[in-house]
């Protein structure tokens, strides 16, 4: 029928005008009067003071120049971001989680910085475990802003009265320690240490304990090689550590839907968890009895490896180039950091390290395979769930990492 | 027993399962609003305590310093009142046109309005950004409250719709033979009739877009020019601990603006059943 | 006097009058213009965008170069060939019809329930039913986690305290089924409010008098349901149902905060978290919009006959 023909017609003409106006071409990049600059809430929280001091010393030196600050949440920054890439409208400057760096390194999403390097204060002396994170085939694409390693948190009185005079300095002894708070404190479901089961942030430094991996590439393709004797001998090591020292779920993981590691050291339900430095933010009562020392490896006087967390800054493509790398100049410089340092987190440079506890237990650290696709092998939760099985027992170590290996290799390997 | 005291009875019968329903609903949200009064040691407890035993404003205020509060709250009130105003008036044109016309194209505009449902959100986040940085919405109320229309006016059009069907035509016919004017036809008797719809569908519009987060997260920039709910997210959006106590204080001060704009719209519901005495 | 059989050819002449009168035959496109403008304009990119990326090989690498390489029906293919997809797909059917049948008939119960109790129990449950509504889900899956929390939470105690002792500790999240009726309980507990208060309003437009009528006449309140409100009540049943099936189908937030991504395994997935996890997680936008589109046909055939019954009675 001819009316309804016109009907289809202007419906048609309506979206194809939509369609030619989104796709006639990409939105222009603004003048250089203003940079955007994405960093996360923790900046906003934790030390907006540095933020500031970093927009004060650029504004000095490009009069002229405003700096738009937005702060992002880790579970939508990244969405945004894949949005902002698609528009051309990407920040100037952005922060990006050490284990989200690979991916978009891969991809392009960078400009190069390598030429630049020089120009950021201690670059010289970077740790070497966060300068890896934003270097890819050779080239830096992202400086890094600060990092974070695990200790354990401890409750001081509860030590104290079973007996435990020296901290430990190797894992049998800190074994050994957990079995005598437990035995001091036999309320139902109090741990000695608290881990959670399938915390793989903390189980894998087990493995790297004892000289295991998780993967390596072997002319260009990956291998899982959590099969090895080295790592299996490190879960086993982990497997009858968890046994004797927590009552945590075996399933359980480290956050929401389970407790909180902090949350249950606060209800009393634990004599030591292991996590982060800033858990002492969130102690409860035992605030003024709470201590915290470097987990030890097995080896007498050795610290067990830590998984290494932290952030880069990364300078997006379409951003202005020299403009960013010098707001990111201005914020990792020397008195930046100093101040990083001062809030409880590990500045980037081995010369600006401290000796706190955070920044002793950064002596051993591990971190995931870079490997393009390794956020899909974390996403699948593969690691956990070979730890659940192996805690329960429906698995042998040996069955849990050969499967392990097979997902982590078709996972890694895909184009 | 007498009839009266019958229905009496039958009527505290009736009231005490709807009071008891409430509760049952409503627990949630009473678990919220006493864990925003409780101090930190009575959240994380392992015996959780029915009441607030300590209570605090403590959180309130940490709340309320979490900057741009006040900001936000009269963006989201911005936002939303502008998306339900518009697309309330529009939806009822809509509906009207497929309630009371034949037209050709009919069914296709039933397609398209059921179909835009239909469409998952996660798919159209980044090509409504590219569509709207295009035409320079992007960081600006009018990109998000055009966003929202795209999503409320579908379910209302459908949604007043199936309302007007359920009036007859031919009370607009007969009040037009009894003389009254067009408008007055349309005033009097019309409205009068769609105000439960009509309020029904404004009131989940209004809480669907104020509710709305990944939306407005993704398309504004500005501290200053967000929604109430993405001020809201900047109490857990931190990779360390969630200040549970401040989260649930900042959600209740959230719900508020929502409850009041139901308690004004609300009477209207309740004069819509009473004017629904229609002489059949 | 004129009497009712002298009019009747008068009255049907001016019958058409009241609707006709109002504009030409044009009226009805310049009322339904407005709506299609906005959502063709705001709609119209996007729409293409997933139909074209459905056909390409379009990941983050090529989303930075906004080029992507055409593939054909190879996503189509690999998504139907994924065995996951299809259970995932009868998951998903099985807990849609479980959500919108209890949506729908504890809604018509609480519907009933407020035309019955005195106005003020009524404005507070109406109130409850609000509050309900206006309460942000994040904090609506927290509390859930913290009432069904299997040490110390409070659904446990007050199953256990109601005399089964056996779920005194009992972990809600241990197996898909629990998991997901706790995602069940929390979807209908957070749709109640828009059901309830829209049959309520649709009540409103039931004759009390055609009631009050027929309960003289002896009739019991179940044939007084099934014969006069029902049938009043028809189109606003069909609009909820076929809307709640499209909502409960596609439901992403609720069921992926409150299982955890950390938990969710191909075991429980829904379709809008298989979507997620396998178009949008993994970067891979051209799967994610071959997804998005089957959804989409999906959706569209479950919901097929309520939404023609509609169309048919509006036509009627």
């Amino acid at each position: 029928m001819k009316r309804r023909s016109i009907v289809a017609l202007c419906l048609v003409a309506v979206l194809a005008a939509a369609v030619a106006a989104a796709t006639s071409g990409a939105t222009k990049k603004a003048t250089a009067s203003s940079i955007t600059v994405w960093l996360q809430t923790d900046a906003q929280n934790g030390w907006p003071d540095l933020v500031a001091a970093a927009n004060k010393q650029f504004q000095a030196d490009h009069p002229g120049v405003s700096v738009n600050v937005q702060y992002q949440d880790w579970t939508t920054h990244l969405q945004k971001f894949d949005a902002t890439l698609a528009a051309g409208t990407t920040p100037d400057v952005i922060e990006m989680g050490n284990t989200e760096m690979t991916k978009y390194m891969a991809a392009g999403a960078f400009q190069d910085l390598t030429s630049l390097k020089g120009t950021f204060d201690n670059s010289a002396n970077w740790l070497k475990g966060a300068a890896a994170w934003g270097i890819y085939n050779g080239k830096l694409y992202g400086v890094p802003y600060y990092a974070g390693s695990r200790v354990i948190t401890y409750r001081t009185d509860l030590f104290k009265k079973a007996g435990i005079k020296k901290l430990p300095n190797s894992l049998a002894a800190l074994t050994a320690d957990a079995r005598k708070l437990i035995a001091k404190n036999p309320k139902k479901g109090f741990s000695g240490l608290y881990i959670a089961g399938e915390d793989w942030y903390s189980a894998l430094g087990f493995i790297y304990d004892y000289g295991g991996s998780i993967a390596v590439q072997v002319s260009g393709k990956w291998k899982g090689t959590l099969e090895s004797p080295k790592s299996m001998a490190g879960l086993a090591a982990y497997k009858s550590f968890f046994l004797a020292a927590s009552r945590a779920g075996k399933t359980a993981i480290e956050a929401s839907p389970n407790p909180n590691p902090y949350d249950v050291y606060a209800q009393g339900q634990a004599a030591s968890v292991i996590g982060p430095a800033w858990y002492t933010c969130c102690t409860g009562k035992y605030k003024s009895v709470t201590g915290q020392f470097v987990m030890p490896g097995h080896v007498p006087g050795t610290v067990m490896p830590g998984f290494l967390g932290g952030s880069d800054l990364a300078v997006p493509i379409g951003a202005n180039k020299a403009l960013a790398a010098d707001w990111i100049k201005d914020f990792t410089s020397t008195s930046s950091e100093r101040g990083l340092e001062q809030k409880g987190n590990i500045p980037n440079a081995t010369n600006l390290l401290g000796n706190s506890v955070n920044e002793r237990a950064a002596a051993r650290s591990w971190f995931v395979p870079q490997a393009k696709h390794w956020v899909d092998v974390e996403n699948g939760n593969i690691l956990r769930n070979m730890l659940g099985q192996i805690l329960t027992g429906n698995l042998t170590i040996k069955q849990a990492t050969v499967s392990a290996d097979d997902n982590i290799a078709s996972v890694l390997n895909q184009s | 027993m007498t009839r009266a005291r019958r229905r009496r009875l039958r009527q505290t019968g009736w009231n005490a399962l709807g009071l008891a329903v409430f509760v049952v609903m409503v627990f949630p949200v009473y678990w919220m609003v006493t864990t925003a009064f409780k101090p930190v040691t009575e959240i994380i407890s392992v015996t959780p305590s029915w009441f607030p035993l300590h209570p605090t404003l403590g959180h309130f205020r940490a709340a309320l310093r979490q900057p741009y509060f006040w900001e936000d709250v009269k963006n989201s009130l911005i936002i939303v009142g502008a998306t339900v105003a518009i697309s309330i008036a529009l939806a009822f044109l809509a509906a009207i046109a497929l309630a009371r016309y034949r037209f050709s194209g009919r069914k296709l505009f039933v397609v398209l309005v059921i179909g835009i449902q239909m469409l998952p959100q996660a798919g159209l986040i980044i090509p409504l950004y590219v569509v709207l940085a295009q035409y320079h919405q992007v960081n600006a109320l009018t990109g998000v409250i055009i966003t929202y229309m795209t999503f409320v006016l579908p379910f209302s059009v459908w949604t007043l719709r199936g309302f007007l069907i359920g009036i007859p035509k031919e009370l607009e016919e007969a009040a037009m033979v009894d003389g009254s004017t067009r408008l007055g036809v349309f005033v009097k008797i019309l409205l009068p009739l769609m105000a439960p719809g009509l309020v029904a569908t404004s009131v989940f519009a209004f809480i669907t877009s104020w509710n709305e987060y990944i939306f407005a997260r993704v398309l504004l920039n500005d501290q200053s020019k967000q929604t109430v709910t993405v001020w809201l997210s900047y109490f857990s959006g931190t990779s360390r601990n969630t200040d549970w106590g401040a989260l649930m204080a900042a959600s209740t001060l959230t719900a508020i603006p929502v409850v009041i704009f139901f308690l004004l719209v609300q009477r209207r519901i309740a004069f819509g059943l009473t004017a629904g005495a229609v002489k059949a | 006097m004129v009497t009712a059989a002298e009019t009747a050819p008068f009255r049907s002449r001016r019958r058409r009058r009241f609707w006709g009168r109002v504009g030409r035959a044009s009226t009805p496109y310049w009322l339904i213009a407005p709506v299609v403008a906005v959502t063709g304009i705001v709609l119209g990119y996007p729409l293409y965008w997933l139909v074209k990326l459905s056909t390409e090989h379009y990941g983050l690498f090529e989303l930075i170069r906004r080029a992507g390489q055409s593939v054909g029906l190879a996503n189509y293919r690999s998504v139907l060939h994924d065995r996951v997809f299809w259970h995932t797909l009868v998951r998903t059917i099985v807990f849609t019809v479980a959500n919108v049948g209890l949506t729908m008939v504890l809604g018509i119960l609480l519907a009933l329930l407020l035309v019955r109790v005195s106005k003020s129990v009524r404005l507070l449950l109406t109130s409850g039913l609000v509050l309900v509504w206006s309460m942000p889900v994040v904090v609506a899956v927290q509390v859930w986690i913290w009432m069904t929390n299997f040490e110390n939470g409070v659904l446990n105690y007050a199953i256990s305290k109601l005399g089964f002792a056996g779920f005194a500790n009992h972990d809600w999240t241990q197996t898909t089924f629990s998991q997901l009726t706790l995602v069940t309980t929390l979807i209908v507990w957070g749709a109640l409010p828009f059901v309830v208060i829209t049959l309520y309003a649709g009540l409103s437009q039931v004759p009390r008098d055609l009631i009050e009528a027929a309960e003289v006449d002896g009739a019991r309140p179940w044939r007084v349901f099934r014969d006069i409100t029902v049938p009043i009540l028809r189109p606003i049943l069909l609009i909820l149902t076929s809307l709640s099936i499209i909502w409960d189908f596609g439901v992403f937030t609720q069921p992926y905060l409150l299982i955890g991504q950390a938990k969710i395994t191909t075991a429980n997935y829904l379709m809008s978290i298989y979507l997620f996890e396998e178009g949008y997680f993994k970067s891979d936008y051209g799967r994610g919009a071959a997804i998005s589109l089957l959804m989409l046909l999906i959706v569209a055939v479950l919901s097929v006959f309520y939404v023609r019954k509609m169309v048919r009675i509006g036509d009627a």
